[in-house]
């Protein structure tokens, strides 16, 4: 018997993930594969074309990337700044039991997104929410229409509640990175705690903070559900609009479907690279200096 | 961990913490207190309460089936992802380590891609007889999109055991692979697949996306169900909505509960949504 560690590579191990890797290619990869190869190509004469990726052009579906990138942005941002200040009051916390509970918190309630979490919103911002209705008769504000949970404003609300938790859960562990020596060392030399943070502390957190930023973009642009049940068709997103295509709501080529799926794709796929860019250069950054 | 070491927490910590536990509990406790209100528009507090609308919703046409193919969605795609990932995390670990970066590269990729994305482009491929629109099809979508969060407890608790040594002991005993699975390298990694389990389970109950593109109306789940009723009848709705927080909630507690009993730490993949 020899063991596994000595042994070569062996081909024929590799036939262990084959059906995982067959899943994989066909309910991931080749549909994929297919969609892109779908957007370069003209249904009718099947040959190679830009018209779908040419369509994208007109005032909808522009309208549709920049509320998607605006809302995903604006949100990304908020979840961001918000989520860094609040894991810094959880880290600066003297309980640990504290601490405890408050990542426990976050990592339940980032995950109650979606249909629940909209409705939930309806429920104290819609018209006639109790926060709606208590602003009214109390202190005589009038939220709607100004501030609609139907609208652009709206989910901006709904999706921080999702975004800022999982900011917390992405930061945290950056925090603790940091080193207590560090501190003392800055402090020895006669920093003080503003001056450790603005040249030692935000700048070792830097990477964290922006791998949490580009995958809170990621996060929001993807979403679906949440906006389906708020706004519905009152305000174009991207994945929406792809939605309403694949339920058939709205008659168009599937081609302009699958073009903006494909851009959808591309930006995805740059703010995941960035956000493991990010993390490589965090870990690269703990590990260096200390 | 603190840098200096603080007795007691200060007033800004107070407040953004305050603020932070306010806007996270309020929609949910609003929620709850909504389903058994019965008018709750003109005051602080409710007019008074009921247990009505839980009635209706029970009584609700589509109640049960909903519930029922949820429950089903949810414990395939539990099942469906357990038979492909951990065998799999276990082959790559002992046998091929080398394409370690590859498995991890194909778990991250459905975060990459977004739900309707998916949806769009299964439902152009399986166009035909019987895949299209499928609860089969539906399934194969959850699976692919649930798998990080199966894949990352899973392969923590793989990580956290000498495996290899496991499996050479057990081969020197003359166990074959399956044997070894069964008997030695899924009984120590229990921890990790109960987390992976319940954070799929939980997942895809709530999912919405995927169920409502793919299937439609003909397989209707109880997210589907909720997201109808939140256009009929908001009091139905907000029991709706009860049910399925508490139903995240238990799942949270369970994984919280199975991740302190064993000692591989809990670890959450992030889902995109």
């Amino acid at each position: 018997m020899t063991s596994i560690k000595s042994r070569k590579r062996n081909i024929t191990d590799l036939f262990g993930v084959v059906p995982f890797l067959l899943f994989c290619l066909a309910f991931e990869i080749i549909p994929i594969i297919l969609l892109i190869r779908g957007s370069l190509i003209d249904k009718a004469t099947k040959a190679f074309t830009l018209k779908h990726y040419l369509s994208l052009g007109t005032p909808l579906y522009i309208n549709s990337f920049w509320n998607s990138i605006k809302l995903s942005g604006l949100t990304a941002l908020i979840g961001c700044i918000l989520g860094t200040l609040i894991a810094y009051a959880i880290y600066r916390w003297p309980s640990i039991k504290v601490q405890h509970a408050l990542v426990t918190l976050s990592d339940v309630t980032t995950n109650f997104a979606g249909a629940p979490l909209a409705f939930a919103f309806i429920v104290i911002l819609g018209m006639n929410g109790v926060i709606t209705q208590i602003l009214l008769r109390y202190f005589h504000i009038q939220l709607y229409p100004k501030l609609s949970i139907y609208s652009f404003s709206g989910l901006v609300l709904a999706y921080v509640y999702f975004q800022v938790p999982l900011m917390i859960l992405l930061v945290i562990p950056a925090f603790e990175g940091l080193k207590k020596e560090w501190f003392e060392s800055a402090q020895s030399l006669g920093a003080s705690n503003f001056q450790y943070w603005w040249r030692i502390g935000l700048p070792l957190l830097m990477p964290s903070i922006i791998a949490g930023l580009t995958l809170l973009f990621a996060n929001a642009f993807g979403a679906f559900a949440t906006a389906y049940t708020l706004v519905e068709s009152q305000l174009s997103l991207v994945t929406l609009q792809i939605g309403f295509m694949i339920a058939g709501e709205v008659r168009h080529d599937p081609g302009i479907g699958m073009a903006m799926s494909v851009v959808s794709l591309i930006l995805m796929g740059l703010s995941i690279g960035l956000y493991q860019l990010s993390t490589r250069r965090a870990k690269w950054l703990v590990r260096s200096s200390s | 961990m603190n840098l200096n070491k603080q007795t007691k927490a200060s007033s800004w910590q107070y407040l953004l913490i305050g603020i932070f536990i306010f806007y996270m509990l309020l929609p949910i406790v609003s929620t709850y207190v909504f389903s058994v209100a019965t008018r709750w528009d003109r005051t602080i507090l409710p007019e008074g309460y009921t247990v009505s609308y839980y009635i209706q919703a029970f009584k609700a046409s589509y109640f049960i089936s909903s519930l029922r193919n949820s429950f089903i969605l949810s414990i395939a795609t539990v099942l469906v992802g357990l038979v492909l990932i951990v065998p799999t995390v276990y082959w790559v670990h002992v046998r091929i380590p080398y394409t370690k970066p590859l498995l991890d590269v194909l778990m991250i990729l459905p975060f990459g891609i977004p739900t309707v994305v998916l949806a769009l482009a299964l439902v152009q491929v399986y166009n035909f007889a019987p895949l299209a629109r499928s609860p089969v099809l539906l399934i194969g979508a959850v699976v692919i999109y649930s798998m990080p969060f199966m894949y990352r407890p899973v392969s923590n608790a793989i990580q956290a055991i000498d495996v290899v040594t496991l499996t050479e002991a057990g081969q020197s005993l003359g166990a074959n692979t399956f044997q070894l699975l069964r008997r030695v390298i899924i009984p120590n990694i229990l921890t990790g697949i109960w987390s992976g389990s319940l954070l799929v389970f939980a997942t895809v109950f709530a999912e919405f996306t995927l169920t409502k593109l793919i299937v439609g109306a003909r397989f209707k789940t109880f997210p589907m169900l909720l997201v109808e009723y939140t256009r009929i009848n908001g009091n139905t709705a907000a029991a709706f909505s009860v049910i399925s927080f508490t139903i995240a909630w238990l799942a949270s507690l369970l994984i919280l509960w199975v991740g302190s009993k064993g000692q591989v730490p809990y670890q959450k993949a992030i889902g995109a949504r």
